[in-house]
């Protein structure tokens, strides 16, 4: 049975999906019984995404164009 | 030399993955006119060496480390300045407000502005930026990441956690400064 130290050293992997099956099934269930982990869990994956959201821009249409003109 | 069609078809494949390259250099630089530059020498590099390219292979992350070699070349000298972060301890912001007993998932992050995310993001050393532009912006596997930026996944992992911690801080220091939390008693400040 993993325990909160065996957890924390994969939230990581599990929180990227780089997990193997069987260890992010070892660690959902985990999670499922320790609010504790759950509520770190959350924390972790909300911040990913908040990075992710936050730092996300698209191209310039001006410098896109310019590209495509350069290129094709 | 490739067929000018030829060409042009790779050449409208590659800019498929524009908006991952520019975010990237964007972040990289930290300036949109150094990232239009080095955006555009990396396109005109990854034609000139289109060849090189294997079909059926990830080009977007062959794209990057085009991009990303000639960022430190050009912007960096050719020597990584590998920083080392500072070992902040494990989850810096998470157990600072859960100390508080404020509600870290609910109520923080949702006041975390846009601006300070990607500030702090911008204020970590490049070599633990690049891990975090890859993985969390953008959604590259450990091992694509590993293969882009020519380390093991063993790296990728280690700069990725240790990036994290230093996110974590900033953003407490963010949270703290903002008034979103206190320094010390640690109590939520209301909105």
């Amino acid at each position: 049975m993993m325990n909160c130290k065996d957890c924390e050293t994969k939230l990581d992997r599990y929180v990227d999906r780089e997990l193997s099956a069987t260890e992010a099934v070892e660690v959902q269930l985990h999670l499922e019984g320790c609010p504790g982990c759950q509520d770190h869990y959350t924390f972790e994956t909300n911040l990913k995404r908040l990075v992710k959201d936050s730092c996300g821009c698209e191209t310039p249409p001006a410098f896109r164009e310019k590209l495509r003109q350069l290129l094709t | 030399m490739a067929e000018p069609a030829a060409s042009t078809t790779f050449a409208e494949e590659a800019l498929t993955h524009l908006d991952t390259l520019y975010r990237g250099a964007l972040r990289l630089t930290r300036d949109p006119d150094q990232a239009q530059d080095l955006v555009q020498e990396a396109y005109l590099r990854a034609l000139r060496y289109q060849h090189s390219y294997q079909p059926g292979t990830n080009m977007k992350a062959w794209l990057f480390a085009i991009m990303r070699n000639l960022f430190w070349d050009r912007f960096k000298g050719t020597r990584k300045d590998n920083v080392s972060l500072d070992d902040t301890g494990d989850f810096v912001l998470y157990e600072k407000l859960k100390d508080e007993g404020a509600r870290p998932e609910a109520d923080v992050l949702d006041k975390m502005a846009a601006t300070e995310v990607v500030a702090a993001v911008e204020k970590l050393p490049p070599l633990h930026r690049e891990v975090v532009i890859l993985v969390d912006v953008e959604g590259f596997s450990y091992k694509d990441a590993a293969d882009t930026l020519g380390v093991p996944i063993g790296t990728v992992m280690s700069r990725l956690h240790r990036a994290r911690q230093q996110l974590q801080k900033s953003l407490y220091d963010y949270a703290v400064e903002s008034g979103i939390v206190r320094a010390s008693g640690m109590r939520q400040v209301p909105q």
